[in-house]
């Protein structure tokens, strides 16, 4: 069979005219029950506007609580560490930013969300690996919990602000909305330990550091996959246009 | 327009013109843009389903959701994306719904007198095509529906469905391979 004979097969089955509609108002129900409620609406803001609130969002509280806390990381660091943390830091965040901000339309381009948390999961160890060292601690835990606490006290509250953010949209995948505002505000976490914490192990870094944005992006999925499950279980989801049967 | 009064006569638009109109609450716009995508809605869900009932029940769900985020809706982009994004993700959640309603269904030796309409059996309405294209799997099936019933472009299809053209592109061949294997079948028999 050709191309051309399965075109014209498809080309039939296109022009086939869809029966009508049971019941045959179902149309004028439908434009009734949408005229009914009729308003002028605000479009969304441009998605470099919103890449920008999610951005700011990640850099306040990264920053603010980092200067809460004090800056120790920070006069820690080299210069060329601090240019590569941050900087790495701040490309991060952009890409999960984006990735967020599409989840907020539908069709709002190709779904990044996995692409921005594989990306801070592989790229921040390497980076890490590279930047310091020292894989010996003593007090691996009683150091490291402190850390992954004050990353998380940091993440979560940031991660309520994005999903307010993201609520003014229409989101339809919440577990991808959840997976790239968890990686922004993992990230913002991390941003905030760079800063603050003069421990610079590698194997401080690595295991305690870089956890918060894999604990951060898990709990968005899981927040995610919980507001999935509650929108598609939503009885209002049938019953607005109801025909009355 | 108030609901019964004479209708105007609607000019033919290009369906991104209705769509930002209808944003700023014109009825005329918002008429006209129900009555020409509710069809290709229409079609597509029967493509997708099988089963009249639940596809009416799917355009009218999709158009409650339509309606929600016509704020998300960004002028000059094309509409027909913006729309199917919207009506596969009511299928899927739906879908979601049903299987898990299903799951907790318990098996009853004589069926109820009544059963709800939504579980009522499959009624093909396009038998040839529905039986070819159930011979695919739902995201090639997907795919080819928009590509070739609907005649949306690659680009619409791939925003449609948030993956790349060329994600799209390996799909639809996919599915005419096994499409072709399906067809040539069907005629030796």
């Amino acid at each position: 069979m050709t191309p051309e004979q399965m075109d014209k097969i498809f080309a039939e089955a296109a022009n086939r005219p869809v029966p009508p509609t049971e019941p045959p108002d179902l149309v004028q129900r439908v434009q009734a029950a949408v005229l009914k409620d009729l308003r002028p609406v605000r479009p969304l803001p441009a998605p470099w506007v919103l890449t920008l609130v999610f951005g700011a969002v990640a850099f306040l509280f990264a920053g603010g609580s980092a200067l809460i806390l004090g800056l120790n990381g920070l006069h820690a660091l080299g210069q060329d560490q601090r240019a590569a943390i941050f900087t790495a830091v701040a490309l991060g965040a952009w890409l999960a930013a984006l990735a967020a901000v599409r989840e907020m339309r539908p069709a709002g381009g190709r779904r990044l969300s996995s692409i921005a948390f594989a990306t801070a999961a592989v790229a921040f160890p390497i980076l890490f690996f590279l930047l310091f060292h020292g894989y010996t601690s003593q007090n691996l835990i009683r150091e490291g919990i402190p850390c992954l606490v004050a990353g998380l006290c940091v993440s979560i509250p940031a991660a309520f602000v994005t999903a307010w953010v993201l609520r003014a949209g229409c989101v339809l995948s919440w577990r991808a909305a959840g997976v790239a505002a968890g990686t922004l505000c993992g990230l913002a976490g991390l941003g905030m330990l760079e800063l603050h914490c003069p421990n610079l192990k590698a194997i401080h870094v690595l295991l305690w550091h870089v956890t918060v944005v894999l604990v951060s992006a898990a709990l968005g999925f899981g927040a995610g996959w919980f507001a999935d499950l509650r929108g598609a279980s939503r009885p209002e989801d049938l019953g607005r246009f109801a025909l009355g049967d | 327009m108030a609901i019964g009064s004479a209708p105007e006569p609607v000019p033919v638009d290009a369906l991104e013109s209705l769509m930002a109109r209808y944003q700023q609450s014109d009825h005329h716009a918002a008429t006209a843009l129900i009555e020409r995508v509710s069809p290709l809605l229409h079609r597509y869900f029967l493509f997708q389903i099988s089963n009249r009932r639940y596809a009416e029940d799917l355009l009218q769900e999709t158009w409650m959701r339509i309606h929600k985020a016509r704020h998300t809706y960004r002028t000059g982009e094309p509409v027909l994306p913006w729309i199917f994004a919207i009506a596969r993700h009511t299928g899927l959640d739906n879908y979601r719904k049903t299987r898990r309603l299903e799951s907790r269904e318990r098996q009853v030796e004589v069926l109820p007198e009544h059963p709800a309409a939504r579980f009522a059996p499959a009624e093909p309405v396009t038998p040839d095509m529905n039986a070819i294209l159930q011979a695919l799997p739902d995201t090639q099936r997907e795919v080819v529906v928009m590509l070739k019933v609907l005649g949306m472009t690659i680009d619409e299809v791939a925003r449609a469905t948030s993956s790349s053209a060329g994600s799209v592109k390996q799909k639809a061949h996919r599915a005419y391979e096994k499409l072709r294997e399906v067809l040539v079948g069907a005629k030796r028999k």
